[in-house]
């Protein structure tokens, strides 16, 4: 009786090992902040196309918000088990380098790669090895509402005085409250640790010195600090000036504010008749800078406990080919960090056609963060302690120098 | 067999699979055979032994899951906080580094942890008392029987249901909008409905400002300067105020005993703490801390006091007192200060020159801690001297509250004049660091007609804004206490009444004592969600609030999967879970207050 059981268990088992040895192999991928539609694309029209060639292959998609992102991409890297491929923001590979795979071996002789925009690659470079293939690229520029604006002819202001004196003619500040705006940030407030960079290097700065210590001790990071305060009290004389009402829908279309950085998807939609008044620049400069663009990078990633990365690389070849990324703008809105996928996208809104001038004119990649995650709160933290008039800007630069170059040191940077 | 890469992961997990099952069942016997051979041990009958056995098989499933799921993991996470540990970087044994770092707040991450901590105080203190006091509020509101009362049953306990969600977060972030939010026109148009309201509602602005920038003054580190001496010398001249007026009558006694066991806990616990993470352990460290220790056992085991063995506390407390501020001063940089500091009541500037340009605008007039640690000794001296009078006990304990009375006045009043230094060094100085820059703006003016609370704008409204969601999702306390005023017999409030008892008599006389039990729990269950608050501080911050907001458990998330300091993250978590577990057992210990009925 007992022999029989075991022969039964055994049989049992031989025949799962059987079916499994028969199994299909399977990619995961994820993407961050996915809707329905684009899931839907995903399923219904790219996995089978690349099924096609792949019949053995069982693709899945997965999604998720910025919020729990770094939370689960943390989760899968740590317990070396997650997706086959994580899609990561643009300064992340210095984050996740290491835990990445090097995908030069498998993607290296891809004639494609000539198509791609070299800032973009250089986002999902680590260590001189390409850790994954750039998905979508995001422009940052300064949007003005001319139709609002005092003095049209002022926009866009190209030199952080100009810029200060076009927000103090554009806001307004009555019973203790902000009526109108001249400026407003990616985040609604006044101050954003990302746009904070960006003034540093359009004053003509860099975040590090050649020694690659951290260069917030310069005169540029002195300049971007003063014009970001001044900026501030230009919209709000005192701190303890009430900001603006709550609004509903893009902060551009309010006529509440005349000008601000926005994402695209913060943005009226790009058939709005809006765009005809809205003018599209980039950052104002120092007197020894240059305007710039900030340019995020979208990429997706290999992470380094894929066992089959070769696979992984195939998908990625194959979703990052120029009608995919055709697709991807038209289902998703994603704009193509291929140039010869931007065509098409010219002709079909003079919105993009302008935007993607203006990144090829102005853009600079936001790549190259050291320890960006230890970077954001230090920023956060000094920089409002002096646009609060609660620290002295000598202070404020000795600090973020001091504590910057603790962290590249533990970092392994210096 | 060629197979390839997937088919051998499939496999991979199959084996596990199985080894997963194997080793439930081996582990499950292995558990069940142990018990038994226990029972065997304790000299157990065949049927017992029998019992055990089975017992604790069809209980291992669950004994394994909690081993590998609940304490495998919590112990992981001990290990891993010994260890500089970050993601993609090879794991490093430091020891006690992490705490080091984050109990004596060193570099930006001690620093931002300390703030964090002192956010979660501040949680913990203001937010649980008003979210008592609303839940309490409520219950007495719908226990009375009424037609529908059901209704508004429901309705003061459906935030509970939303509270947390981001939906209704972000519903808040709109009605807290400083400029048309709903809750600021409500505070205007009530503020302008009657003469002198305008006043009061302008007092309400100034004082939660002030308070605010102060605290958040203190959170950031800034210096108290004299201040430092008004808390302690105020808690001495009450306690000894306290037994003068009872003359060590036994509930007086009582009292001062559990204070004074409070006291010696609490500055023996912090001793301990600071010496363990501090780099060299110096032996008079371990002596006051043995000594602190002991002298909390002996209190610890009481049946009852005696003014012996108070004498005894007072006596060792300040002996330990004057040996370590001795040490001080013989000590220029001792690799105590943290400890020294602690017991001088001296407050160091953490910023570089700022000591000296400090003591150039402000020289200190105060006398030094030692007149505290004085004080007490002397008091402590003259208590254990089993011949003294009745009378001059009385003189000694009114002559000790005189003096730490004028101490407290003392450094009330050099304490206003050390915050007005700082304007001075801020405009003299070649580079000012602004302490206290927030309190001085606030405190400098009256706010004016037209302004409004800035809630969710700026930090000194953001924790009072979370206070405030917090309050509004009171209804599990609510619920709580309604359960326990309906369990209070109304034959009590009948004889109070013929006794002639008002209803705020009745309140305090014989409903809260009755629902003291249910008092208790809810603070003991807020006080824990207090020091665990997360999800509503990630919500509702800005890159402008986010520092006044950072609880510890976002710190701790912060740290661990955004900047993926494993051991760090783990550490953190460590010592809020410690906080939680002392503070816990502390309220228990001394919740005499709770009345049982039978």
């Amino acid at each position: 009786m007992r022999m029989k059981g075991l022969r039964s268990a055994l049989i049992a088992l031989a025949l799962a090992a059987l079916s499994f040895a028969t199994a299909q192999r399977s990619l995961e991928i994820y993407i961050t902040g996915l809707t329905e539609d684009t899931m839907d694309w995903f399923r219904e029209e790219a996995f089978p196309a690349f099924q096609e060639s792949h019949p053995d292959v069982d693709l899945d998609i997965i999604t998720g918000g910025w919020g729990d992102f770094d939370a689960a991409v943390a989760g899968w890297i740590t317990t070396g088990d997650g997706p086959d491929i994580v899609y990561l923001g643009s300064e992340y590979a210095a984050t996740y380098g290491d835990l990445l795979t090097d995908i030069d071996p498998y993607i290296g002789d891809w004639p494609d790669l000539e198509e791609y925009l070299p800032a973009a690659l250089e986002t999902a470079t680590w260590e001189g090895h390409l850790r994954g293939l750039p998905l979508l690229m995001s422009p940052r520029p300064i949007f003005y509402r001319s139709d609002l604006a005092a003095d049209p002819s002022a926009i866009p202001p190209l030199t952080f005085e100009d810029a200060i004196a076009f927000v103090e003619a554009n806001s307004e500040v009555a019973d203790g409250a902000v009526q109108k705006m001249g400026f407003m940030d990616i985040g609604g407030g006044l101050f954003d640790a990302q746009e904070f960079i960006a003034y540093v290097w359009t004053a003509g700065g860099e975040l590090y010195h050649e020694d690659g210590s951290s260069a917030f001790d310069s005169d540029e990071t002195a300049q971007a600090l003063q014009f970001m305060y001044d900026r501030r009290r230009a919209i709000l004389p005192t701190e303890t000036t009430a900001g603006l009402p709550p609004m509903q829908g893009p902060p551009i279309a309010s006529d509440l504010v005349v000008s601000g950085i926005f994402p695209m998807w913060n943005m009226p939609p790009v058939s709005d008749p809006l765009w005809n008044e809205i003018v599209i620049a980039p950052y104002p400069a120092g007197p020894d800078g240059e305007p710039l663009i900030q340019v995020f990078t979208d990429w997706l990633s290999v992470p380094s406990y894929v066992e089959d990365p070769e696979l992984a690389v195939e998908f990625l070849k194959f979703i990052g080919s120029q009608e995919n990324a055709l697709a991807l703008n038209e289902v998703a809105g994603f704009t193509p960090t291929r140039q010869d996928a931007w065509t098409r996208i010219r002709e079909s809104s003079e919105v993009w056609s302008d935007m993607l001038d203006m990144a090829v004119e102005y853009g600079r990649s936001f790549s190259d963060i050291r320890a960006s995650a230890e970077l954001r709160p230090l920023i956060v933290e000094q920089v409002n302690l002096y646009l609060s008039d609660q620290q002295s800007l000598e202070d404020t630069q000795q600090f973020l120098k001091e504590e910057y170059d603790a962290i590249l040191e533990d970092y392994g940077y210096l | 067999m060629d197979i390839d890469t997937a088919t051998a992961a499939r496999l991979h997990n199959l084996y596990w699979s199985f080894a997963t099952v194997a080793f439930i069942v081996v582990g499950s016997l292995a558990i069940g055979k142990a018990a038994s051979s226990v029972a065997a041990w304790r000299g157990g009958s065949a049927a017992l032994q029998r019992r055990a056995f089975w017992g604790y098989l069809f209980a291992s499933p669950w004994i394994l899951g909690f081993l590998i799921f609940v304490v495998g993991p919590a112990l992981a996470s001990l290990y891993y906080s010994f260890t500089d540990y970050r993601l993609g970087r090879p794991l490093e044994w430091i020891g006690l580094e992490n705490y080091r770092v984050l109990i004596e707040g060193l570099g930006a991450h001690g620093r931002r942890f300390t703030q964090a901590m002192y956010n979660s105080f501040y949680y913990a203190l203001v937010g649980v008392p008003l979210q008592i006091v609303t839940a309490l509020g409520m219950a007495m509101l719908v226990s009375r029987p009424m037609p529908g009362i059901g209704i508004f049953r429901l309705i003061f306990y459906l935030p509970v249901i939303l509270a947390g969600g981001p939906a209704i977060l972000l519903a808040w972030r709109y009605m807290l909008a400083s400029n048309g939010g709903f809750v600021n026109i409500s505070l205007s148009s009530i503020a302008q409905s009657l003469p002198g309201l305008d006043w009061l509602y302008r007092s309400f602005i100034f004082v939660v400002e002030a308070f605010n920038a102060f605290y958040s003054g203190i959170s950031r580190g800034d210096p108290v300067g004299a201040f430092s001496y008004l808390l302690p010398s105020l808690i001495g001249a009450a306690v000894f105020g306290y037994l003068l007026r009872g003359e060590f009558d036994s509930g007086k006694r009582e009292t001062a005993a559990r204070l004074a066991e409070v006291i010696a806990i609490v500055l023996g616990l912090t001793l301990l703490v600071r010496g363990l993470v501090a780099e060299r352990i110096d032996p008079a460290f371990w002596l006051g801390c043995a000594f602190v220790a002991a002298i909390s056992f002996l209190l610890w085991r009481r049946k009852r006091l005696e003014p012996r063995r108070l004498g005894l506390t007072f006596a060792g407390t300040g002996i330990l007192g004057v040996l370590l501020a001795v040490r001080l001063v013989m000590i220029e940089d001792g690799h105590f200060s943290a400890i020294l500091r602690l017991l001088t009541l001296s407050s160091p500037i953490a910023r570089p020159g700022d000591l000296d340009y400090l003591e150039d605008v402000f020289p200190a007039l105060l006398p030094s801690s030692a007149w505290i640690w004085g004080t007490v000794a002397v008091l402590a001296a003259a208590t254990l001297i089993p011949a003294l009078e009745k009378g001059q006990r009385k003189t000694l304990l009114g002559v000790s509250t005189g003096l730490l009375a004028l101490l407290a006045l003392g450094s009330l009043l050099d304490g206003f004049r050390y915050f007005a230094a700082f304007g001075a060094i801020a405009e003299t100085s070649g580079s000012p660091v602004f302490h206290f820059a927030l309190f001085r703006q606030v405190a400098s003016t009256l706010p004016g007609l037209d302004r409004v609370p800035l809630w969710l704008q700026n930090e000194l409204w953001a924790k009072p804004s979370l206070v405030l969601i917090t309050m509004w999702s009171a209804g599990t306390g609510m619920l709580i206490f309604l359960a326990a005023l309906k369990g209070v017999p109304s034959s009590l409030y009948e004889a109070a009444q013929v006794d002639g008892a008002g209803p705020v008599q009745r309140f305090f006389r014989i409903t809260l004592p009755m629902i003291s039990p249910a008092m208790f729990y809810n603070i003991v269950i807020g006080l824990i969600a207090a020091l665990q608050t997360f999800e509503a501080v990630y919500i509702i911050q800005t890159p402008r609030t986010e520092s006044s907001l950072a609880s510890a458990a976002y710190f701790l998330y912060e740290r661990t999967f955004r900047q993926l300091e494993i051991g760090q993250g783990a550490a953190a978590s460590w010592i809020l879970a410690l906080i939680i577990v002392t503070l816990t057992v502390f309220q228990f210990r001394y919740s005499r207050w709770v009345h049982y009925e039978g």
